[in-house]
């Protein structure tokens, strides 16, 4: 059978972050991108669980082969760290991310999938941590006509049944439903495994295979997108906090309890 | 009809007889409408909540549009974003709002698919701006903001934490209309073999909560936090690192990928505060954060802070609590 795993290129969201708490991120001219080329460019991590899902699948004795596609200008770095983990064949569809919505995104790798004589599991991260939107594995359910299951802590393959393990609000719950499907893999289905230097000296020679729209018979109409980023900006926070002074922990701690009864916070 | 009304689709029961967000997203939703000058309509898909009449007559919606089969008395995705996209074929309201739930992040994109229209989740705010439509979303777990630009129209999805609910300066008419859409045709492929069990109280409706993170050092503090939110009759909660390291289970994580809380109290211990956990909390009334670090972003969205050791300062609390 045939696994497609869908990944994106994003900015390391922790580096973001760290730019963010220390006032230093800095948004380019055009007042979208965010410019600092010290902040490392990665694999989105939900999609490194997502290839972890398919390699884990491969380990419980499904005869598989594990594609990885990626739309993106340069993700020829993150698509070696995928064939470097075990993916069979790593495909690149060179178009500008930013330039696109999801329903452009889903439209190519819906038409990928299609091209490839379609897979029996499609496998995305929950959501990009970069835009945290979500809404590409969903489309490309849609487009391909596949059930999708979403925010998945285990996968397995039973026959031509596909059981999921999702993480709800409300605690675990195992579905069932017929491949091909598509299906998103959260953070809680655990660490990825780590290449074998070997595999990522080999992989370091690869060239992925290259898609383009005309490859794929699409025309640029059918992946304009539908909504645009015009601008990206720094949410502020005010700060007002009030520190509770003392000596130990214990006269710390009669103080905040003292103050949160004294405002009625607590009884 | 007003063939442009923007439409608020709610298919979950919610509590208290008002599906999850309605107030917030139809505050939201209202304010374009009002900017439009079109109607606001109400889809209810399923089982009618209790308060929705009430509620729809408060905020200003024109009419509640009910889509109801006996196959939509518990959530079949497939089942509910075909009833939704019959509905639109046959009504063509313009934009559609969802409040952004767990199962409306799957139903809102599969729906915008069907519409041929563009899809925004996380949306934090909503301006009509001549023709077209600005959202203002959350990205990079909170971190910044992104404005997307819209043309026609699109389907939203609010995370609607941060909007204030607000009654419409006018009541709405809330005409009820039965709406019929054919589903026999829809198989629902998917089949749920073991269902959630929601055990015990939700962090999500708690009034006090106290979470932990990596500054509690070492798994068996985790303790800690559990012991001070029983002395508060509260519940724990934890951020995402030391969920992924197995400190505790997935049920207790707070933030963007995991429960957005709206506590009375919500104590902080050991919290960097980054923006992916923040996303979860903010909406506390009261924020306490316990840190060594004093410039860690935590104290910014602070209320109270304490600069120590969680690991002293939680038994100490408790103590305190418990002593008073």
């Amino acid at each position: 059978m045939r696994i497609v795993v869908c990944v994106k290129e994003v900015l390391d969201p922790d580096a973001v972050d760290n730019y963010v708490l220390h006032g230093k991120l800095v948004i380019g001219d055009d007042g979208v991108t965010l410019t600092q080329t010290s902040i490392p460019r990665l694999m989105n991590a939900y999609d490194e669980q997502a290839i972890e899902a398919a390699l884990r699948l491969r380990d419980a004795g499904i005869d598989c082969t594990i594609d990885v596609v990626c739309v993106g200008l340069e993700p020829t770095a993150i698509l070696r760290h995928a064939a470097a983990m075990g993916a069979d064949e790593i495909t690149i569809v060179p178009l500008d991310q930013a330039k696109l919505d999801g329903r452009g995104i889903a439209t190519i790798l819906a038409a990928y999938i299609k091209n490839k004589g379609g897979a029996d599991l499609v496998l995305c991260g929950r959501q990009a941590s970069d835009d945290d939107q979500g809404v590409v594995p969903a489309l490309i359910g849609e487009l391909l006509d596949a059930p999708v299951v979403t925010i998945a802590r285990a996968v397995e393959i039973d026959g031509d049944q596909v059981r999921v393990t999702r993480v709800t609000p409300d605690g675990d719950e195992v579905v069932e439903t017929s491949r091909p499907a598509v299906v998103t893999i959260s953070n809680e289905l655990g660490t990825p495994r780590y290449p074998t230097t070997m595999r990522t000296m080999k992989a370091r020679k690869l060239t992925p295979v290259q898609a383009t729209l005309e490859s794929l018979s699409l025309s640029a109409a059918e992946v304009a997108p539908l909504v645009r980023v015009t601008r990206q900006y720094v949410s502020s926070v005010q700060g007002n906090c009030q520190f509770i002074d003392g000596a130990t922990a214990d006269e710390q701690a009669s103080a905040l309890v003292g103050v949160l009864r004294a405002e009625r916070v607590i009884s | 009809m007003a063939d442009d009304a923007l439409l608020f689709c709610s298919f979950d029961s919610g509590r208290d007889g008002l599906p999850a967000g309605a107030e917030e997203v139809l505050t939201l939703a209202r304010s374009v409408a009002s900017a439009r000058g079109v109607d606001l309509d109400w889809l209810v898909v399923g089982p009618m909540p209790a308060g929705v009449a009430e509620a729809a007559a408060v905020h200003g919606v024109s009419h509640v549009d009910h889509v109801d089969d006996p196959r939509l008395g518990e959530f079949l995705p497939d089942v509910v974003v075909a009833a939704i996209a019959g509905y639109c074929a046959r009504q063509q309201p313009a934009s559609l709002f969802f409040s952004q739930t767990f199962d409306a992040r799957l139903v809102a994109p599969r729906v915008a698919a069907r519409l041929g229209v563009g899809v925004v989740m996380n949306v934090v705010d909503l301006l009509a701006t001549g023709e077209g439509l600005v959202a203002t979303t959350t990205a990079y777990g909170g971190d910044t903001r992104v404005e997307y630009e819209i043309a026609g129209h699109a389907v939203f999805g609010v995370a609607g934490e941060s909007i204030l609910p607000e009654p419409a300066a006018s009541p709405g008419a809330a005409t009820p209309r039965s709406i019929a859409v054919e589903l026999s045709g829809t198989r629902e492929r998917i089949r749920t073999v073991k269902k959630a069990r929601s055990e015990g109280p939700r962090l999500e409706e708690a009034q006090i909560i106290v979470a932990g993170g990596r500054g509690l050092q070492e798994a068996e503090n985790y303790r800690l936090v559990e012991d001070l939110a029983a002395a508060l009759g509260g519940l724990a909660g934890a951020s995402r690192p030391i969920v992924d390291d197995g400190w505790t289970d997935s049920s207790h994580q707070v933030g963007l990928t995991g429960k957005i809380t709206r506590p009375v109290l919500y104590i902080a211990a050991g919290i960097s505060g980054a923006s992916q956990h923040m996303v979860g909390c903010t909406a506390a009334k009261t924020l306490v954060a316990i840190n060594t670090d004093s410039d860690a972003a935590i104290f910014k969205y602070a209320r109270y802070g304490i600069v120590g050791d969680c690991v002293e300062v939680l038994p100490a609390l408790t103590r305190a609590v418990k002593g008073g």
